[in-house]
């Protein structure tokens, strides 16, 4: 018996025991405590993600409307069709159906359905018919998911400004990238409980959380502007057998684009495809080159050398820096010597004695490096980098280049009297239309721009977009003077071709020799803009390497008169009764 | 009037110690002063024995059944089924065809348990004393015969014997617990007084030994080798009157394995397969595909019950994301179905059945049936203390069942076997010593 006499301890070393037990019992009820309680959350976390079976639900990207509220990228719907390895019941008919409606090989179905994988897409951007079809035969462990495909009702019209999107719904060029985040909206998801094998278990259905559309981008773009000009651009090339075209149309008050044309466009619905005559056999490497040539923005993207139409900033900057006056007098020999170069005129006879407007409407270089000398390295440099030339202009388009000039201490009175009429140093077309812009809206540097604002669903104004002004550029009086200049050039001067009937036109023809000198490849260009008075629509055109006659008073300047003979009106403008009369 | 009582007591107790068990001469002892302290308790139980004696022959209904216990392991074993049905009926449809796959085994294998518990409980238990010998040897041969022929191997370890003809496995281990309980009760009496020595000490430790390596080494099975062992402790910790010597042991132990963990986190690779069940019990989402996982959907199942559980039969974890969720997991499950207060009810339930034994072993006629009481108390206790603390990741991850709740039929058989000894041991108790 335990409880006799000397046994005591065995009862007291049982009892010590027990306590000991009940110790470990206690600590592993702290243990469990702090799993159910602190833990909880975190772990019933963890589990759920691992239980549910995501399937994302595509968001309706956000359309792209032209500043009349026409639609310029739109969505259409579409089908995904995948399979679910663990419900396929007829894995051989699932692949012949699908092989046969999806038009694809055999062999490729057959890796997706044998492949052990939760979930194995088939093909995205399937017709919806189709997937209707699909959905009809009632496949055990097919889905065919509805979602949205990016549509562009006008097929190549400004692709090069819109860009287009990726099978993810990702912008990859142009406004679809800059503007991503506010198209984009946010995708939803299904989400199903599975057990381990991926079987859905089908009394705990299914939660969604709805996708959330992207929002409506609206642009400054006019689609009637931008199809007229591409019309236009489309015959220059035709005719003058040019390597390409660009014309840019801006409102150079506020800097809003109202057309960007770059031709040859491409098809926005079939952005990879290539160009016909393209060799089959090339490597994934140089079809990525072609197409990135193919998609590449000339106006922003690329940069040349403006040529004579840069004279207007050197203009400019004499004009301000007031070392020249309209009426100041030059003479032209035909070159003029700059340290130890002859500098040559186009015109090898020289223009002779002439004032200052006159220099300009004969676009004489002696005369605007005369300028350039008088304002002095310092003082021109300044002056280049006051006008914004030397920064980007901050367009909302991706990949603008920077400008290629020389650096301040390597410039000599040569280089100063080259870059005095648009030569030796390079510029994107926008950053030339930017600055013109400024110098004749009264001085204020503006931003160009597509996006105005982004709306919601029902037309609500969401998102107001602001670009940067900067104020005082050049003074008023200087901007007014230009504006007459310009105005000149065209009504009297190398432009004349510009002029439109009824309306006052100012502007100023370029024509520049590309690199390297010699190859006989020119670029001619025409800036213009109109009234002269009070310059509403500013427009640049041009045309790279045209055949036969390459000056910019007769190749590009008719494409702007063209464009100003129609949108002008169109616009609203007020012509010129006294002109017209 | 006193001192006749005492004398008239011993007298009745010396005949009764002779009756009951052959060599308990400490009785006769001197007693220490400290046990004269206890003169007063053993007046007043002396004075109800006094009468006892009396009537002894013809009041044997006044013997003592538990009835208590009885009914905690009955409910123990009636949840755990209901809790290996809810566990295993998804999985068990998907390999069987038939949900109560599993349930129906551990219904067969709990019944044929019941009628060995009731047998046992039926025999005195001093019939078994003559087999510790034999259990002993059972168990050294008995281990090794899983390399044989008649070895099954399962879940990646070969630690089953078939019994030829019937279709059920037993786990030589579950014998070897039974006979080792059996083995140093036997000798705990046997040695008398000389447990108290070193020697004694030292003896006791070594027999168990063998068959501890045995497990270990041949059927790879740590679990149950820590569980025989541990029983042994628990039973020469109960016999030898001394605390130094097992807290020594206690303070040797926790130092070798702090020695381990920190060996295998300083990347030393002498520990290889056992280290990598410690690292992922350190971090078990660092390794969630291999080790950590059981350990880590483990914890998933616990954590996602929350306080309340998400209600019987609700788990995910047990669709097929957490593996053995019937077996060596099932107390996890039943944390993610029933919640902290379904688990602390089986702790409790574990609680009142260890008080139930305790009970027992300290009313133990003698001090055979008090130790055969430690070592069942010391098992069960043991196996259900380290299976909680394996699912909830308090330990290293090692396979051990859940007494009387995980699925596993031949461990349910001896379970119930060992609390068959305890209700047979519990009979031998007279009412009025309660």
């Amino acid at each position: 018996m335990l409880t006799d006499n000397n046994k005591i301890f065995h009862r007291k070393k049982i009892f010590v025991v027990f306590l000991l037990c009940i110790g470990a019992f206690i600590g592993l009820f702290g243990r469990l405590i702090y799993l159910c309680v602190w833990q909880a959350e975190y772990y019933a976390r963890m589990a759920t993600d691992l239980h549910e079976r995501e399937r994302s639900i595509k968001a309706a990207r956000g359309r792209i409307l032209d500043c009349n509220g026409k639609v310029l990228a739109d969505n259409k719907t579409v089908c995904t069709v995948s399979v679910i390895y663990n419900q396929i019941e007829e894995p051989e008919r699932v692949i012949e159906i699908l092989c046969k409606e999806l038009e694809l090989s055999e062999e490729y179905v057959r890796r997706r359905v044998e492949k052990y994988s939760s979930m194995e897409r088939i093909k995205s951007n399937v017709d919806k018919a189709v997937g209707d079809r699909i959905r009809e035969y009632d496949l055990a462990g097919v889905k065919v998911d509805e979602d949205y495909k990016r549509y562009y009702p006008y097929d190549d019209l400004a692709s090069k400004v819109l860009g287009f999107t990726g099978g993810d719904n990702q912008g990859i060029i142009g406004l679809e990238v800059v503007y991503d985040t506010y198209l984009q909206g946010e995708p939803g998801t299904i989400l199903t409980v599975t057990d381990a094998k991926g079987i859905e278990v089908e009394s705990a259905g299914e939660r969604r959380i709805e996708p959330v559309s992207g929002l409506d981008l609206c642009i400054s773009l006019d689609m009637n502007i931008q199809s007229y000009a591409t019309q236009l651009a489309n015959q220059a090339l035709a005719t003058k057998e040019a390597d390409s075209v660009s014309i840019l149309v801006m409102n150079p008050q506020n800097g809003e684009l109202l057309a960007m044309v770059n031709v040859p466009e491409f098809d926005l619905n079939n952005p990879y495809e290539l160009p016909e005559g393209t060799p089959e056999n090339i490597t994934s490497e140089e079809t990525q080159n072609i197409l990135n040539s193919i998609w590449r923005n000339g106006c922003i993207n690329d940069t040349y050398e403006p040529g004579s139409t840069f004279k207007i900033i050197t203009a400019a900057a004499g004009l301000e820096e007031g070392v020249v006056t309209p009426g100041s007098s030059f003479s032209c020999p035909g070159y003029i010597i700059v340290d130890d170069r002859k500098i040559r005129c186009h015109k090898i006879a020289g223009h002779g004695s002439q004032d200052f407007t006159h220099t300009m409407m004969n676009s004489c270089n002696p005369a605007l490096i005369t300028v350039g000398l008088r304002l002095g390295l310092d003082s021109y440099y300044s002056y280049f980098e006051r006008f914004g030339l030397k920064t980007k202009t901050g367009i909302d388009l991706p990949g603008e280049a920077g400008t290629i000039m020389h650096k301040k201490e390597n410039m000599g009175n040569v280089e100063l009297a080259t870059v005095a009429f648009g030569q030796s140093f390079q510029i994107t077309p926008i950053q030339l239309l930017t600055t013109v812009s400024s110098i004749i809206n009264g001085g204020r540097r503006i931003t160009p721009h597509f996006g105005i604002q982004t709306c919601d669903k029902d037309g609500n104004v969401v998102d107001v977009f602001e670009y940067p002004v900067e104020e005082g550029i050049v003074s008023a009086e200087t901007s007014a003077t230009m504006r007459e200049i310009l105005e000149m050039v065209v009504a009297e001067g190398s432009g004349a071709n510009g002029k439109v009937a009824g309306f006052r036109v100012g502007g100023k023809t370029a024509t520049s020799q590309t690199l390297p000198r010699g190859s006989g490849r020119y670029i001619a260009s025409f800036i213009g803009f109109a009234p002269a008075d009070d310059p509403q629509v500013i427009a640049l055109a041009i045309v790279n390497n045209p055949q036969g006659v390459y000056y910019g008073g007769q190749v590009s300047a008719p494409i702007v008169r063209q464009l100003f003979e129609n949108i002008l009106p169109y616009l609203g403008i007020e012509g010129d009764q006294n002109e017209q009369n | 009037m006193a001192s006749n009582e005492i004398r008239n007591f011993r007298e009745m107790r010396d005949f009764r110690e002779k009756r009951d068990f052959r060599e308990q001469s400490d009785f006769r002892d001197k007693r220490s002063s400290h046990e004269r302290l206890n003169s007063y308790e053993e007046r007043t139980y002396g004075e109800k024995r006094t009468k006892n004696t009396k009537r002894k022959k013809k009041e044997q209904s006044e013997y003592f059944f538990d009835y208590s216990l009885l009914f905690i392991v009955l409910f123990l074993m009636g949840f755990g089924l209901v809790m290996i049905y809810s566990a295993s009926s998804y999985q068990a449809f998907l390999e069987f065809g038939d949900s109560a796959h599993y349930l129906k085994r551990q219904l067969i294998a709990g019944i044929i348990g019941l009628v060995l518990m009731i047998v046992v409980a039926n025999i005195p238990y001093h019939f078994w004393e003559r087999f510790y010998l034999l259990g002993y040897l059972v168990s050294v041969v008995l281990v090794p015969m899983v390399l044989t022929p008649l070895g099954v191997a399962s879940h990646g370890a070969r630690r089953w014997i078939g019994i030829p003809g019937t279709g059920f496995n037993v786990q030589p281990a579950e014998v070897a617990k039974l006979c080792m309980i059996l083995f140093l009760a036997v000798m705990v009496c046997k040695m008398g007084k000389g447990v108290r020595s070193m020697k004694g000490f030292c003896v006791m430790v070594a027999f168990p030994m063998p068959i501890v390596l045995e497990v270990y080494i041949i059927t790879k099975n740590l679990s149950s080798a820590i569980i025989i062992l541990g029983i042994s402790v628990l039973m020469v910790f109960v016999a030898s009157p001394d605390y130094k010597k097992f807290i020594f042991m206690a303070l040797l132990v926790l130092a070798v394995a702090a020695l381990v963990v920190y060996l295998v986190v300083s990347g030393n690779d002498f520990m290889a397969f056992r280290g990598n069940r410690i690292l992922s019990w350190l971090d078990p989402e660092s390794d969630p595909t291999d080790t950590g996982f059981q350990t880590l959907q483990g914890l998933y199942a616990i954590g996602s019950g929350g306080v309340f559980g998400k209600g019987l039969g609700q788990s995910m974890q047990k669709l097929s994301f957490l593996p053995e969720a019937q077996n060596d997991m099932i107390f996890s499950i039943i944390c993610e179905e029933l919640g902290l207060f379904g688990a602390v009810a089986i702790i409790l339930m574990f609680v009142m059945l260890l008080w139930r034994m305790m009970v027992i072993a300290n009313n133990a006629p003698d001090l055979f049936g008090a130790m055969l009481v430690v070592g069942v108390m010391g098992h069960i206790t043991i196996q259900a203390i380290l299976n909680i603390a394996v699912v909830t990741a308090t330990i290293p991850n090692t396979g051990i069942s859940l007494p009387f709740i995980s699925y596993g039929g031949s461990s349910v058989m001896f379970l119930l076997i060992e609390i068959g000894l305890v209700l047979s041991v519990a009979r031998r108790i007279q009412l009025k010593e309660l």
